[in-house]
Formats: structure tokens, sequence, C-alpha cells
């Protein structure tokens, strides 16, 4: 029996205005996505330690009824479990072609991501470094911040990453948003009338790359040379996010205006 | 990964010379497979792929936009849920690979690199599995195994159902997509191991167990019921099944396989290095073209 969904669910994050990063950031929209796509309401709840609240140390995690759950492959089981799901309408076949989309946008974007902002050194002397550990004093904001730098290209090193250069990086970003906009068409989600996780997930990732301002244009320029997956980003904003208190358009606007001016 | 070229190679029609490496320290980076092809040397699966492509060797000719979409997508899907499950069964499993890959990879390359080399693979395989699936709130490496052969059955299933009862995922001519496939379902499929779990789960999907023996018929005319060498025991006869998947049609390297077996301590007569070659070379006795 699934209980009903509560309405103090809330979603944890980091700071967003001055702690969050690209990768995190994009997750955390793709799960409010999601859930603004299941019409379930959430609560956007930023904290500095919401990474170590995590059960599994990934942002963001929600946190409904008495249950934790985090990243969004779990949270779109869990919600299946209480009775709401987007992909139900699919046959085999398609699912089995949304996880492996779902699969390529974890590895290419988000690893993608996580290059750029913690393997490019001057992204992360300008960016990561500052934002990462900014809630907390000095010497912990520096030790942190390199701990989960050594973390990251630890990962990287391991699944062959390491030895990239920005240049192939972005070439393969550019290669995976080539498929995605195969693959959309000119549909307006990715399997055609209705939205999936998938479209969720894809908009977290293509709508941060494309609001956020870095050291660099290079990435959201890749993401702009395919105008559907532009339109596609709009249409899910304006449908999903837009009146609502937490307008994404403005504050990410701000955010990004904020962004530049750190360092 | 050797199958993947190889079957990619045969779909598209690139003549291809493979050569075994016997010492991984003389290729050129260290890193295997390695295609070399007039001075330019490339080492990484998508890169040898891509290079194959400007050649104009190219099986996915015929395939859309979308097609070619998919075929990124379902590449990354077998590499997430996959591939961490293939590099336990093969690296990390110990039963597996102490009477199975251990011997085989060592049985291949000099000595005393074969007392150092397979030990390393290994450790780089769990490493990867436990750093990019070991995190909380999975603490333990049989939980992390658990789950990783729990994803890796997942796939098989997904792939099981995209396959459907097609010959081939796109229509009735093979393409990068089923190189791919087949080459993470090859040794699956065809090793046998002390720990079969995976391939227990495989032979369940006859679609999947079919599409990998009509590639194994058409494209590398073996055949599917193979024989024991006389005098040899099983885990033998299904090694050198792997070999001859590995290795091109050659009598003179499957002599040379034959050599190296019997006698694992001595060094190699020749060394050579793998070579996908796309263009024509200069023969050499262990080369044989094969369209």
């Amino acid at each position: 029996a699934a209980e009903p969904w509560p309405e103090n669910a809330a979603l944890y994050q980091q700071l967003k205005e001055e702690q969050i990063l690209l990768s995190d950031n994009a997750s955390s929209l793709a799960v409010q996505a999601f859930l603004q796509m299941c019409n379930l309401p959430i609560q956007v709840v930023c904290r500095a330690n919401a990474e170590y609240m995590s059960p599994s140390g990934k942002v963001p995690f929600i946190h409904v009824g008495n249950q934790v759950v985090s990243e969004l492959g779990p949270i779109v089981q869990f919600v299946k479990a209480k009775g709401h799901s987007l992909s139900d309408g699919l046959d085999e076949v398609q699912k089995a072609e949304m996880k492996a989309y779902m699969e390529l946008v974890n590895n290419m974007l988000l690893t993608a991501e996580l290059y750029l902002q913690w393997c490019d050194d001057i992204t992360v002397e300008e960016i990561t470094h500052p934002r990462y550990g900014s809630p907390y004093p000095w010497p912990l904001n520096r030790i942190l911040s390199y701990q989960k730098q050594w973390e990251v290209r630890r990962k990287m090193k391991a699944i062959g990453w390491a030895g990239k250069t920005l240049e192939q990086v972005l070439e393969d970003v550019d290669q995976c948003c080539q498929a995605l906009s195969q693959r959309l068409g000119t549909q307006p989600y990715f399997f055609n009338k209705q939205p999936t996780e998938l479209d969720a997930l894809v908009f977290g990732h293509l709508f941060t790359i494309l609001t956020t301002q870095l050291t660099t244009d290079e990435l959201s320029e890749k993401v702009k040379n395919y105008s559907n997956l532009t339109a596609f980003c709009r249409r899910i904003e304006q449908q999903y996010f837009e009146g609502h208190d937490r307008d994404s358009s403005t504050t990410v606007a701000a955010r990004s205006a904020k962004r530049s001016l750190l360092r | 990964p050797q199958s993947i070229f190889q079957a990619y190679a045969k779909f598209s029609g690139a003549p291809l010379t493979v050569n075994t490496i016997i010492n991984p320290w003389k290729a050129p980076i260290g890193d295997v497979p390695v295609l070399i092809s007039e001075d330019i040397v490339i080492s990484q699966p998508a890169k040898i792929l891509n290079f194959l492509r400007k050649q104009k060797y190219n099986a996915d000719y015929e395939l859309s936009a979308k097609q070619g979409a998919d075929t990124l997508a379902y590449i990354a899907l077998l590499e997430e849920k996959l591939l961490p499950a293939l590099l336990h069964t093969f690296w990390v499993e110990s039963e597996n690979y102490c009477s199975v890959t251990k011997p085989w990879f060592a049985s291949r390359i000099a000595f005393p690199l074969s007392l150092y080399l397979p030990g390393k693979m290994s450790r780089e395989a769990l490493n990867r599995i436990l750093l990019t699936r070991g995190g909380p709130p999975i603490y333990t490496l049989t939980e992390v195994e658990a789950q990783i052969y729990r994803d890796a059955k997942e796939c098989l299933n997904l792939l099981s159902k995209r396959l459907g009862t097609s010959q081939f995922f796109f229509g009735d001519t093979p393409t990068t997509l089923d190189a791919f496939v087949f080459g993470f379902l090859a040794p699956i499929y065809k090793v046998c191991f002390p720990r079969v779990q995976l391939q227990e789960h495989l032979k369940q999907l006859h679609n999947l167990c079919r599409f990998c023996d009509e590639i194994l018929t058409c494209y590398f005319r073996l055949t599917v019921s193979g024989h024991s060498p006389a005098g040899q025991d099983t885990a033998d006869a299904n090694l050198q099944k792997l070999t001859q998947l590995v290795n091109k049609e050659s009598n003179l390297i499957e002599k040379m396989d034959d050599n190296l077996r019997k006698s694992p301590q001595h060094p190699p007569r020749k060394l050579t290095t793998l070579k996908l070659a796309a263009g024509g070379e200069e023969s050499s006795p262990l080369n044989r073209l094969s369209p």
C-alpha cells in the first residue's frame, strides 16, 4: 500500500548561491524537474553539509516521511513504489532505450562536468576551490576541497579520463549532445508526447550547462549548437518551473552573475 | 576489446592483420589493443573505430542519425552496467582468475612479465570497480559484487529485449553496436569459468546466444560446437576457443599458440606487436590478410 506523498517533502542540496557546483546543480535540477513532472510538491532546502547528510554521499537527496533517498535512479524507483511513474506507458524496447540514454548522459555529460570542475586547473583554481569550501573557515575549506579533488581525480584515472585533454572532453560533450539532438529530433520530449525521467535528466544537465558561467563559454557553446536542445530546455523550464516561488530563470541568472564575480 | 575490433573490421570489410602481443612492454604505448597504420598509432577503442570510419571502412553507413545516436547510448549502457561484471568475472573473482585468466594470460607473455602483469591488471580491475561502484551505502565487497551482477543481468535483459527477434540490432546488416555487443558477450558466452553466474543468465536469453553464434559462424568461421584438442582438459579447450576468438585464423599464429602453451617459460621466438592495419603493409610471415 503506497503512502501518500507528504506535504513537507524536502530536497536537500548545497547552498545555491555560494557553494553548489556544476555537476551537483545539474543532478539536483534533474530531480526537481522529475518531481515537478510527476506533480509531486517538494521544497528545496539548502544546507552546507548536504553532501555529508546524504546516505550515499551524493546530492541531491530527498527526505520524504521518514525515508531518505539520494540520486535520481533510486529516487525514480522510490517514487514508483509510491505509485507515480512517468515511464509506465513505454514498451519494453523503449524502456531499454531510455535506460541506455540515461547512461549516456551520466557517462558523458556528468563525467565531463566533473572533469571540468575538478581536473581543469584554471576552473579548479578560480571557481571550484573558492566555492566548494566557502561555508567553512580556513583551513578547513582548503582541506575539504583538496580531499574531494583527490577523490575525483582518482576516479577519473580509473575510468581513463585523467589522460584526456580539455579539447577531447569538449569533443565528447559535443558527441553526446549530437546524439541527444538526433534522438530528440522535432519531438517535444524524448518519447514523444509525455516527459519521462530521461527528459528530466537531460534538462537538468543541459540547463545547468547553458546557464552557468564558467571561465570559458566553450561548454555552453557546444550545447547551443543544437537548437532543438535549447528549445527543449526552454520548453521544460516554462512548463514546469515558471510561476513558482523558485523561478529558476531569475535565480539562475543571478547565480551565474555571482559566479563570474567569485574569484 | 580485441573481439570488438575484429568483429567491427569483419563487418565493415577492413583488411585486418592481427598479431599476438607477446610483450606488452614492447607495444608502442604499453597499451593493448593498438592500431598501427602508416606511422599513426592509436590506442583507444573509440578512437580506433573513428579511425577505421574515416578510412571509409564504415559499418554504420546505412544507419539513420537516430540509430547512430542509439548506438552511442547503448555503448554507454554496456560500459556502465556490463563492463564491471565482466571485469569482475575475468579478473577479480578469485577462482576464475586463478584457474583460467591468469594461466592463460601468463602463458602468452614473456617471463618475467608474466609474473607481474596479470596481478597488475587484476588490481586495476578491482580498483576500477570499487571506485566507480563502491561508494556508500555499499560498504563491503560482497555487496558491490551483488550490485554489479544485478546490473549486468539487467543489462543483458535490456539487450535481449532490444534485439527481439531481429538478426542484428539495426536490421539485417551488422553495425558498430553489434560489434560492441558481440565483443562484450562473446567472452562471457564462450569461456568456461568455474564461477559462471553471468554465463548461466546469458544462456537463458536465447536470442542473445543466437546472435553470438551467428556472428561466430558467419564472420569468424568457427564451428559453434567446439572440439577438445586431444590430451587437454576442458579449460584448455575453451581457452583455445577464446584464443581463436582473439586471434585471426592463421595457421602460423595457432602453431605459435600451441608452442607457447606447452612451454610457457620459454621466451617466444618472435616478438610481434598487435597490429590492426587498415592499409596495406609489407608482409611478414605472421601477417595474413583475411577479408
